[in-house]
């Protein structure tokens, strides 16, 4: 790693691989929303490392991400909804998630075509969770799950798969478990227009106008990414509207928390989303990777803690109250200020 | 769009999940290119409303196989639009004249039936009452609200805000607690 | 846009009139899959009877998952009749001669949520519907197929027998399949979604027999293969930059621009890829479209054209003009 940062230097809370890989979010001193997407995978240089060559990211928190996700399943069935037309999207989905987690991790996973035509039959081993499984696409007694269920419980990735008809996407089918403040549950079968419908800004910019006419024309084969970010207490990727009670309070409570104790526990968390045509239902794949740095680790990077505090700072109020982060984030931004580079690494 | 746009009160954008006609009364036209209609009458608590709605839609269809359905309440309005669609061709559209929250109800059992938006019209009476389906226990609550009102849930009594948000499958709108917040 | 360097594979002109290419990639392995209803837009070399390279989009019509050839079908169309003359050099093609072509492109897939999926097929049109009836076969959807082809000159009469278990229905002339269609456009049960390819006349005669029928118009969808016998138009003045020219009727914007020194990015040249958007300026006097790319609300905004169809619309002075913002 060509970084200028390095374990010999500095002392982490998270595990190294989550700060050489963070993708920091912010190319401008200040943020607006945008129609921000780019051609993927392409890898990122980032002062601490890099990110972004891989469309499915695998990293040390691959086995706590998945048991987290099935825990929550577990208590919450409605993270995970289809509507019975996308069945073929579902198996596609799959398809795609498999290959490319092959990509990533050749050296532990492999999709094989063993037979094509009409009924395709392939082989699949995940050497990370023990599986090796033959199946036949389209037929269901070959798996041992419902494929969507199979796949979002090997990946960290959230999914949502949108149907494109009429000229419209709805977002008809996903597992969504670590959604930051929104209800997957609520949301499925809604077009990806209505979905946006609350978000402040976005109506008299036409950003997400655009953002549906890109996807309506994006081809198979094509992925794009964007990424997106907020701020959450803790270590939580389950942020969802659905939980709101259990972590809303700590928006006021982390004003209390000495200074040591709020360097820990505030995280900067980004999404990567990429967006995938797939070929056999022509659904558009949307997945969404959450990554969490606490603001301990984030410091270590000198550009990273100034940059977000310049972020924060100018943050318009109305996108930090959509945010979730009106009440915290001057004192984030103050926090980041006080670690000046004579007192960091 | 039927609605006036004022320069006080923007128009809320076309892409936001709550229809027009949950804001304030609007009766869509009948389409005259349609073949079958089934004009389904949820007369709630003010036949009077609906009466004159249904009138002039089935005047409109002068001459054309119109089915009137009329049904006492939201739950046997869902049930006359299920029975109609086991049977119906293509070319067939259906009206429902009601009250705001009786039109979602039914516009989502037409949504889960496989019909499309160009396939359904709505004549609404009154938008008073909402349905608000809560994120954190799925008790439904229905009440006299208006967008952005707090109604305490029926089932865990927390205080929701009516969030300008509608569910397309159930019609209902989104309810999360207001003060989570507050510890 | 990525393309893909192919080489003719094999050859089949069983039916009259009709060939059928499989296309393999030049260095082996596997294609990328595909949407049912996809097309592959080729590259036609300029030569005899052709004065400029063209790029014709022809549907898919074998396997779209893991495809290790591509297969296309295409009718032979004279030149001397009006044609551009892709067709013709796809038949003076040879097994070995090399092709690039674009990976597959979708606008007409099969809807997702449609319980059911009526077809009708004229002539040619019967291409983006067999890779339909594939995956209809595939998915076990139900599915009804018209076609109207000339005797003996029908082509994929075998797959679709195949694929439909013989209940496809074949029609030689126009008025016993519109009778036909007529009937059966109104006992669909309510899912049920139509397409239709060929001719754009035989297209607009399907359309108004499901509009008579009382079908709205999100279950009707259409396969165009682009513009057929554009209105030359009237001649028209364009800015660009500080640069001033006249197009004359019968010159596609496109082309004038390009003789002016323009490099602008197009592919099919007929106003459905999308390439050769341009973006306009105030000075715009009206914009008379003619593309199938556009949606309504960017033609209403009125500040793009594609190049290579669209032409000014004349203000209330009588003045034609288009400002290209580049």
């Amino acid at each position: 790693m060509s970084a200028t940062y390095s374990a010999e230097v500095c002392t982490t809370v998270s595990a190294l691989d989550l700060v050489t890989g963070f993708p920091f979010p912010f190319p401008q001193e200040t943020y607006r929303y945008s129609t921000n997407v780019e051609p993927a995978p392409g890898a990122v240089t980032t002062p601490a490392g890099q990110w972004g060559e891989a469309v499915v990211d695998v990293d040390s928190e691959y086995a706590q991400e998945l048991a987290e996700r099935a825990a929550i399943l577990d208590r919450d069935p409605s993270r995970h909804a289809w509507l019975p037309h996308m069945d073929v999207a579902c198996w596609d989905a799959m398809l795609c998630l498999m290959r490319e987690l092959s990509l990533t991790r050749p050296d532990s996973m492999a999709l094989t075509v063993l037979e094509s035509g009409v009924r395709p039959r392939y082989h699949w081993r995940n050497d990370l969770l023990g599986i090796d499984h033959t199946f036949v696409l389209g037929d269901p007694s070959t798996l041992p799950d419902e494929p969507l269920a199979w796949i979002a419980a090997q990946v960290q990735e959230d999914i949502v798969l949108l149907d494109q008809r009429d000229g419209v996407l709805y977002g008809d089918a996903g597992v969504v478990t670590f959604a930051a403040d929104w209800s997957f549950g609520f949301d499925v079968g809604m077009s990806f227009l209505e979905i946006h419908g609350p978000v402040p800004r976005l109506h008299g910019e036409g950003i997400i106008t655009r953002a549906h006419e890109f996807l309506k024309r994006l081809q198979p084969g094509e992925t794009y990414r964007r990424t997106n970010w907020t701020l959450t207490i803790g270590r939580r990727l389950d942020v969802s509207t659905e939980l709101y009670p259990e972590w809303g309070p700590d928006r006021d409570a982390v004003l209390l928390l000495d200074d040591e104790a709020f360097g820990r526990d505030v995280h900067l968390r980004v999404e990567v989303q990429h967006l995938i045509r797939l070929p056999e239902s022509g659904a558009v794949m949307f997945l969404i990777r959450t990554y969490l740095l606490p603001l301990v680790d984030l410091v270590q990077v000198e550009h990273w803690r100034v940059r977000t505090a310049d972020v924060l700072e100018e943050l318009p109020q109305d996108l930090a109250d959509y945010k979730g982060v009106a009440k915290y984030r001057h004192r984030t931004a103050a926090w980041l200020r006080a670690r000046g580079p004579a007192e960091g690494s | 769009m039927t609605s006036p746009v004022t320069a006080s009160a923007p128009h809320p954008p076309h892409y936001t999940s709550v229809p027009d006609w949950t804001r304030e009364p609007v009766v869509q036209p009948a389409d005259p290119l349609g073949r079958v209609h089934t004009v389904i009458e949820v007369v709630g608590e003010d036949p009077a409303a609906t009466a004159p709605v249904v009138a002039g839609w089935v005047a409109g269809l002068d001459g054309r196989d119109v089915r009137h359905r009329a049904c006492p309440d939201t739950a046997a309005a869902v049930a006359a639009l299920e029975a109609d669609l086991v049977t119906a061709k293509v070319g067939h559209r259906v009206l429902v004249a009601g009250s705001a929250d009786a039109c979602l109800a039914v516009r989502a059992a037409g949504v889960r039936g496989g019909l499309a938006d160009d396939e359904m019209a709505f004549g609404v009476v009154s938008v008073e009452t909402r349905t608000v389906w809560c994120v954190h226990c799925s008790a439904a609550t229905v009440a006299k609200l208006a967008l952005d009102d707090v109604v305490a849930c029926s089932g865990c009594e927390r205080g929701l805000l009516v969030y300008p948000h509608v569910s397309r499958r159930t019609g209902r709108h989104l309810g999360f607690m207001v003060d989570a917040e507050e510890a | 846009m990525s393309r893909l360097s192919l080489v003719v594979a094999g050859i089949d002109d069983t039916v009259p009139d009709v060939r059928r290419l499989v296309l393999a990639p030049a260095d082996g392995g596997e294609l990328p899959s595909y949407t049912p209803g996809s097309h592959l837009v080729l590259d036609v070399p300029s030569g005899p009877g052709r004065e400029r390279a063209l790029a014709n989009a022809y549907s898919l019509v074998g396997e779209s998952l893991h495809p290790s050839s591509y297969e296309i079908a295409v009718l032979r169309c004279d030149p001397r009749g009006g044609a551009a003359g892709g067709s013709a050099w796809v038949h003076a093609l040879r097994t070995g001669d090399p092709v690039t072509a674009t990976t597959p492109r979708s606008s007409f897939a099969p809807v997702q949520p449609a319980t059911r999926h009526l077809l009708v097929a004229a002539g040619i049109g019967i291409t983006p519907l067999v890779s339909h009836l594939r995956f209809h076969a595939r998915w076990g959807r139900e599915a009804e197929l018209l076609y109207l082809h000339r005797e003996g000159r029908g082509a994929f009469i075998t797959e679709i027998d195949d694929l439909t278990d013989g209940s496809a229905s074949c029609f030689h002339d126009r008025v016993s399949l519109l009778a036909r269609l007529r009937e059966r456009l109104l006992d669909q049960p309510i899912g049920t979604h139509l397409y239709t390819c060929g001719p754009t006349g035989f297209m607009d005669l399907v359309v108004a027999e499901a509009q008579a029928a009382g079908w709205p118009s999100s279950r009707v969808h259409l396969e165009h293969f682009g513009l057929d016998d554009l209105d030359p138009g009237e001649p028209f003045d364009v800015t660009v930059g500080e640069q001033c020219f006249e197009i004359a009727s019968g010159v596609s914007l496109l082309e004038a621009m390009e003789k002016q020194g323009y490099a602008v990015p197009n592919l099919c040249r007929q106003g459905v890829c999308g390439e050769c958007r341009l973006e306009l300026g105030p000075a715009t006097t009206g914009v008379w479209h003619r593309d199938l790319y556009l949606s309504d609300d960017d033609k209403a905004a009125g500040d793009c054209a594609m190049a290579c169809v669209s032409r000014a619309l004349p203000a209330a002075d009588g003045r034609a003009h288009l400002e290209v913002l580049l």
